[in-house]
């Protein structure tokens, strides 16, 4: 412990020279501008600057592309809380209760919440980052194939949970979810599948384009074809924080997302987004009042943006402490690593302790610079909203169009966006809701590779998935969820659900 | 108004009439030129074009940009060079994948996204040869007791890859046939996580560029058993290579190259080559690709045409070889 605190020392002697502070500063600003922006997520960001990184020494260039991963995750909630647009993928568990809050003029305390829950997530799972890297990357190393399997079959199980309407509903929009997510080339065979001759079509149709249409765009067509437009909210200054109650509802939510948050985080493969929607799945199931979800419950803005900020540091136990690129973003930093003569590898913390520690230190700091950074633009944000509707709805049109397409410089990827946006408001007239699709498209093909991966390593074998111990374990869990969720059926009791519906809660929703 | 509108259409048209005819005249290069590379940033591909981009742009004293245009394993950026301005202004870094895309698309009877002769070979940058590593925990010591243990059991021993039909499931599949063997191949998406999968113990064997396994290596989690180049690997003097092996048909390296569109004009090409040439004896371009340990492999013209050609050849040869997957 005396030698962890001695590094530490250490750590925050490299992070706190000014060089290192002003990259870490200038990675969380730019961050921040990446969460912001719909479409441009921290991958795109990070790679954009990776080539700036280049003439800096691998210190200061790894803590500048740290900064710009864990600022979008502060960042990707505001424009999910105020205009229901996703900024990254991993916010779009936000759009559901964030926009509903802001509806009841709550727009400023959901960003307070979403800016104070992602610094507890970062700072204690830097801490967990700093003791449990080396022992935890090792056992993150086990998921292979079929235990991805049974945790996205977890993960599909919660998708009963994302809706407070009707279940056949949520499934069926899960189910068009899912066969969105067939589009592309079958990545074991290599056949394209519903291409139609579109080579971009070849890697499916991605989550961003997807999000930002079925959530923004849509929203944006449904307001437009309102006979009188919503009034314009108009925050008062001192409604800006939230309020006593507020903060005893998210405090829990805070804890458990980043728990959860920094245990997905780690697996290699997983998506933060996995996280934000087990962490909302969560919350749901344990509130006291799950009908207040989907119609602005602070948990759920709480509890998933906590758990996408742990995330972040998650992922970086398997890069730090063994040199494994457990997802795209680590990838591109260890590239970064590898261009500065930084050799990644199960001996970076030995042989390269100031990097190590520097880097760990520099996370704290960033933390407490985003905090800083973006509690005061909580005030200017919520401002945003005053703009009247004729001005502000084509412009945000104008950047969910640029940021879409600033992705992969694709245009297919904006056709793809104005449909889903068609599409959502269709499927919002119909009273069906869209965030089972999104979840239903990233997940499809995880599940499919995940699945066909165990089955190639077994030579075709089911009993791969069960016979494995971990795999099996996550796989039991899921059939107890099952059989919980049948209980209602069995003994005629009313789950939350069916007291949902009785709650006569068939409000009108935009 | 209508008609101050049309004078106004007659003018803009005109406008653009000369800066086309204008454009045509210019001396090269005049304008930033672009290299796209068809994958993503923090690859191999991405961190060769940097550097060169960098040290063209030095040669040429004229902007040098790199842009990443991804998807569908490369085909998209391809494709849009393929079918682009052949100005110079538009070069494209690709890797092996390049020939082995068309004659995947042969495969299956779909009309194919690109040909290779819709390029102009400029320059070959890279070529890295892959090799051969299982994880330390398994029985096989050398090539030899790899092999013999293949063949006791025909499809037991799996290995991990980028992808099908990507470059490391290229490799592996030039090793089985030319020893006579048969592996059992999972695909990956990416090299990425197909190293995470090895190190996971998922797999048994994996064939990789030596970079990116050599921590790995000295840490004694991987052990490498032979690789696929003419020569040794300089940072593994001990690991054998298969042609050393009584295995030549089983060469492979993961190259890097420029192209340009086929119609672009000789004169421009050659000016390329030329800067490409300058690029590669730039030596913070050497500094830059040594910390990648990404050993340079200059070709040019002829040379690089013969080089190319033969390695399509193997690539083509083996997409025929391995034929549609069959997968559970």
């Amino acid at each position: 412990m005396v030698e962890t605190l001695q590094n530490l020392a250490l750590g925050f002697s490299i992070a706190l020279t000014p060089g290192v502070l002003f990259y870490a500063f200038a990675g969380c600003v730019v961050g921040t501008l990446v969460g912001v922006l719909p479409g441009i997520g921290p991958l795109a960001g990070i790679s954009l600057l990776l080539p700036a990184t280049f003439g800096l020494d691998a210190t200061r260039a790894i803590v500048m592309l740290a900064g710009i991963y864990y600022g979008a995750m502060y960042g990707g909630s505001t424009t999910s809380i105020l205009m229901r647009i996703p900024g990254e993928a991993a916010s779009v568990m936000t759009c559901i209760d964030g926009y509903a809050m802001a509806r009841k003029g709550r727009a400023g305390a959901a960003l307070a919440i979403a800016a104070v829950g992602s610094y507890v997530a970062g700072t204690v799972s830097v801490v967990a980052l700093m003791v449990l890297a080396p022992p935890l990357a090792s056992f993150a190393l086990r998921f292979g194939p079929p235990e991805y399997f049974a945790l996205l079959v977890l993960g599909l199980l919660v998708l009963a949970y994302m809706s407070g309407g009707s279940m056949l509903k949520a499934l069926a929009m899960a189910a068009l979810g899912l066969l969105g997510g067939m589009i592309g080339i079958d990545q074991m065979s290599g056949y394209f599948r519903f291409a139609y001759g579109v080579v971009e079509l070849g890697d499916g149709i991605g989550v961003v384009p997807v999000a930002v249409g079925l959530f923004g765009l849509a929203e944006i067509l449904a307001t437009a074809g309102l006979a009188t437009p919503p009034s314009v909210i108009k925050p008062k200054l001192r409604e800006l924080l939230p309020s006593r109650r507020e903060w005893s509802a998210s405090a829990w939510p805070i804890g458990r997302g980043t728990v959860l948050g920094f245990l997905i985080g780690i697996i290699p493969g997983s998506a933060h987004i996995i996280a934000s929607f087990v962490s909302y799945a969560v919350e749901r199931r344990l509130s006291a009042h799950p009908e207040e979800f989907g119609r602005g419950a602070v948990a759920g803005v709480a509890g998933p943006e906590s758990a996408n900020n742990s995330a972040t540091s998650g992922a970086f136990v398997p890069m730090l402490a063994l040199g494994v690129p457990s997802g795209p973003i680590p990838a591109v930093m260890l590239a970064a690593m590898m261009v500065h003569g930084v050799s990644p590898g199960p001996l970076l913390i030995k042989q390269q302790p100031e990097l190590f520690w520097g880097f760990i230190a520099s996370m704290y700091v960033g933390n407490v610079v985003l905090l800083v950074l973006n509690l005061p633009l909580v005030g200017v944000f919520v401002n945003l909203l005053r703009v009247p509707y004729p001005v502000l709805y084509p412009s945000i049109v104008v950047f969910c169009i640029l940021g879409v397409y600033a992705v992969n410089g694709s245009v297919v990827d904006v056709w793809i966006m104005l449909v889903m946006g068609a599409l959502g408001y269709v499927l919002r007239k119909l009273d069906f809701e869209t965030a089972p699709i999104v979840l239903g498209v990233i997940l499809a093909p995880m599940i499919e590779m995940a699945l066909r991966q165990s089955l190639a390593m077994s030579d075709g074998h089911y009993g791969i998935l069960v016979t494995r111990p971990i795999a099996g374990a996550l796989l039991a869990v899921g059939a107890v969820l099952v059989l919980l969720g049948l209980r209602p059926l069995v003994t005629r009791s009313l789950d939350w659900r069916a007291k949902l519906a009785l709650a006569g809660t068939k409000e009108e929703r935009l | 108004m209508r008609r101050a509108r049309r004078l106004g259409f007659v003018l803009l048209a005109s406008l653009t009439a000369l800066a086309g005819a204008a454009r045509a005249q210019e001396p090269y290069p005049s304008r930033p030129i672009t290299i796209v590379v068809p994958f993503p940033p923090g690859g191999v591909a991405d961190l060769t074009a940097r550097p060169v981009a960098a040290a063209m742009e030095k040669a040429l004293k004229n902007p040098v940009g790199v842009v990443n245009k991804t998807g569908a394993a490369g085909a998209v950026g391809m494709q849009f060079v393929a079918t682009g301005r052949p100005d110079g202004y538009t070069l494209l870094l690709a890797l092996s994948s390049i020939s082995i895309i068309p004659e995947a698309d042969k495969l299956f009877g779909r009309p194919p996204a690109f040909t290779v002769d819709q390029f102009a070979p400029i320059a070959l940058i890279s070529a890295d040869p892959t090799i051969l590593v299982v994880p330390a925990d398994k029985p096989w010591k050398t090539p030899k007791d790899f092999i013999a243990d293949a063949k006791r059991r025909p499809g037991q021993i799996s290995f991990s890859s980028s992808g099908v039909y990507g470059t490391l499931h290229m490799a592996m599949e030039l090793f089985a046939h030319a020893a006579g063997i048969k592996l059992r191949h999972v695909p990956y998406a990416g090299a990425g996580p197909a190293l995470t999968a090895i190190l996971g113990g998922h797999v048994d064997a994996l064939a990789s560029g030596p970079a990116v396994v050599l921590p790995h290596i000295k840490s004694g989690q991987l052990r490498p058993l032979a690789g696929w180049g003419d020569k040794r690997v300089a940072a593994l003097p001990d690991v054998p290579t298969f042609k050393e092996l009584g295995y030549p048909d089983a060469e492979f390296y993961i190259w890097a190259g420029l192209f340009a569109p086929r119609a672009t004009p000789e004169p421009i090409l050659e000016k390329v080559r030329q800067t490409v040439r300058a690029a590669v004896n730039d030596p913070e371009f050497r500094a830059a690709m040594d910390k990648l340990e990404t050993p340079i492999a200059f070709k040019q013209g002829e040379e690089f045409r013969k080089f190319f050609e033969a390695d399509a050849r193997r690539l083509a040869e083996g997409v025929r070889q391995v034929g549609r997957v069959e997968t559970p």
